[in-house]
């Protein structure tokens, strides 16, 4: 029975193992070879680099503006899940406190659109854009990224508050708090763990999203990182070790912010996906 | 103090949220029934009402009915091939004592970075990485044409879509394995079950409601696949792996800028999403009942 369970654990590890190398193999590859000449990384791909060439790296930090793209995707993504956060925390909140004909029907109406793809409405949205002078305005894309992210927030909200007490509500009435004031210093921190969820989910997706920067955004001043990496691909064709330095850079943030926030992501993912 | 009529107060709150959302997710869905029977392209500065012409030019766009047989056919591969590693990754890793946390953290890792960003990475793979292997490894194999041939780029595209949606997947599936309660376990395993009859007949049927969530996400996102193949074939080679998001893209973007044909061609999209969410639900619902 013992002898049993030692090789099972072997062939589980060796499994595991297998499929750890698997997923971090690309980046890997791209880590090593990010640091070689072209020259050198012809002969062998999977040699250890000669010596540290930091060459690739300060070409393409110039060259796709990486300061630059790095503090748009992070405005971007900011100012996109605040707006998101107060405008469906805000109405989830009062649509689960109000029991009324009106606050299922809009309810519905927020669900309802989950089911609508992005790619179906991605040309009529880009025609409202260009109608409403937003193109090439990091700020105007914020305000997309909240209206077509508020739906899942406003969900998952609406059914947090369902399991905290309405009482704490009316004692702050009773001591002549208005429904902003118990909104702000009552309501708002006890939503504190689903709103981590919802920031977590949503600074993820904004961050990764590519589609819709990539007709909304035009100019290369307002470029988030992932166009100036996809811009850099085009330009750098077959150069190789300078597109791999520019993925690196590319994906370093998001690696960094998975290394320091590790539990609060996993833990965000799973809850948003559960609970939803 | 007078108290506001509750209908009002919930308006005055709801209302931010439903103007953003009105504005960029309704209207839209909503104009874009409107623009799909217009000749609207980006070259007129006007545009014409012309009925359902362009649905009918859609009956015979071979282009377009090719993305979405490959998008079905995309969709159907990721369903079963992405739940079924994230789930047997999730039971292997709930079966160990140690480095839980340290596979998670790693297995994970693909989903953090975006498609196009690991969709380049892969593309280095295939093209430099596996002929390397081939010729020095003997893993003959792996010498094919990847991203040349469509066979090939088809494989390619559901490894490294996989690749970057399985840890998610796996994170929901580990959660609804460890409510699984370890007492259950115990009485099939004394009441002689093996190992497999065991996943088959107590914990697939408690984990049911991790299985619709994990279907329901795959199928969803697989349809809008957009960003692991156009960084990865860009549709080809030709257009042997054009999705149908990447048929509106280029459609309304890239060459002809027929915005109005191409925004038939979402309506059209829209539909068959609908459709196939509805039997979904359907099915899932009425397992879930009988559960």
């Amino acid at each position: 029975m013992r002898k049993k369970k030692i090789i099972f654990n072997i062939f589980v590890y060796t499994f595991l193992c297998i499929a750890a190398i698997f997923c971090l193999l690309p980046l890997w590859m791209a880590l090593v070879n990010s640091f070689k000449t072209n020259g050198e990384m012809l002969t062998n791909v999977m040699s250890w680099p000669s010596r540290l060439r930091f060459e690739n790296y300060v070409r393409t930090f110039d060259k796709m503006n990486y300061m630059r793209s790095l503090f748009n995707t992070i405005f971007l993504s900011t100012l996109s899940v605040s707006v998101m956060v107060v405008f469906s925390a805000l109405a989830g909140w009062k649509l689960c406190r109000t029991k009324t004909k009106l606050s299922s029907f809009i309810l519905a109406l927020f669900i309802f659109s989950m089911l609508i793809p992005f790619s179906s409405i991605m040309i009529p949205l880009y025609k409202l854009v260009l109608i409403l002078k937003i193109k090439n305005s990091l700020i105007g894309l914020s305000f997309i990224y909240a209206g077509m992210g508020v739906s899942m927030a406003i969900f998952l909200y609406h059914g947090f508050v369902k399991s905290i007490p309405i009482e704490l509500e009316e004692a702050a009435a009773i001591d002549g708090c208005n429904a902003f004031q118990t909104f702000f210093y009552v309501v708002f921190p006890m939503l504190k763990p689903i709103t981590v969820t919802i920031v977590i989910t949503n600074i993820l997706w904004i961050w990764n999203d590519f589609l819709l920067p990539l007709i909304i955004i035009s100019d290369n001043k307002k470029y988030t990182l992932l166009l100036s990496t996809n811009t850099l691909f085009g330009q750098y064709s077959s150069d190789w070790t300078a597109i791999l330095s520019a993925l690196i850079l590319a994906a370093l943030p998001v690696i960094v912010f998975y290394s320091i926030f590790q539990k609060n992501i996993l833990k965000g993912i799973s809850d948003g996906a559960l609970k939803g | 103090m007078k108290k506001l009529n509750p209908n009002v107060s919930l308006m005055l709150f709801a209302a931010p949220a439903l103007i953003v959302y009105g504005l960029f997710k309704l209207l839209p869905a909503v104009l874009g029934l409107f623009y799909s029977t217009t000749d609207w392209n980006g070259l007129n500065k006007t545009y014409n009402f012309i009925g359902v012409s362009n649905f009918i030019e859609i009956i015979g766009d071979q282009y377009f009915w090719n993305s979405v047989l490959f998008t079905l056919k995309y969709v159907i591969v990721m369903v079963i091939v992405a739940n079924v590693i994230a789930l047997f990754l999730a039971t292997m890793i709930e079966s160990i004592n140690r480095g839980k946390g340290l596979f998670r953290t790693v297995f994970y890792m693909p989903n953090m970075i975006s498609m196009i960003i690991g969709g380049y990475m892969w593309m280095f793979i295939v093209t430099k990485v596996l002929y390397y292997m081939a010729d020095n490894w003997g893993l003959t194999f792996l010498d094919q044409s990847w991203i040349g041939d469509p066979r090939y780029a088809f494989i390619a595209i559901i490894v490294v879509a996989s690749w970057g949606s399985v840890g998610y997947l796996m994170i929901i599936y580990m959660a609804a394995l460890q409510g699984v309660p370890t007492s259950l376990k115990e009485a099939a395993y004394l009441d002689g079950a093996s190992g497999w009859q065991t996943f088959w007949a107590v914990i697939l049927p408690m984990i049911r409601h991790a299985v619709t969530i994990c279907v329901f996400w795959t199928l969803n996102s697989s349809f809008q696949v957009f960003d692991v193949i156009y960084s990865l074939t860009g549709g080809g080679p030709g257009r042997a792996t054009q999705s149908t998001a990447l048929n509106i893209y280029e459609e309304a973007f890239k060459g002809n800028i027929r915005y109005g044909y191409a925004t038939a061609k979402s309506t059209v999209l829209f539909v068959i999403v609908l459709i196939i969410t509805i039997i979904q639900l359907r099915i899932m619902s009425k397992k879930e009942q009988e559960a």
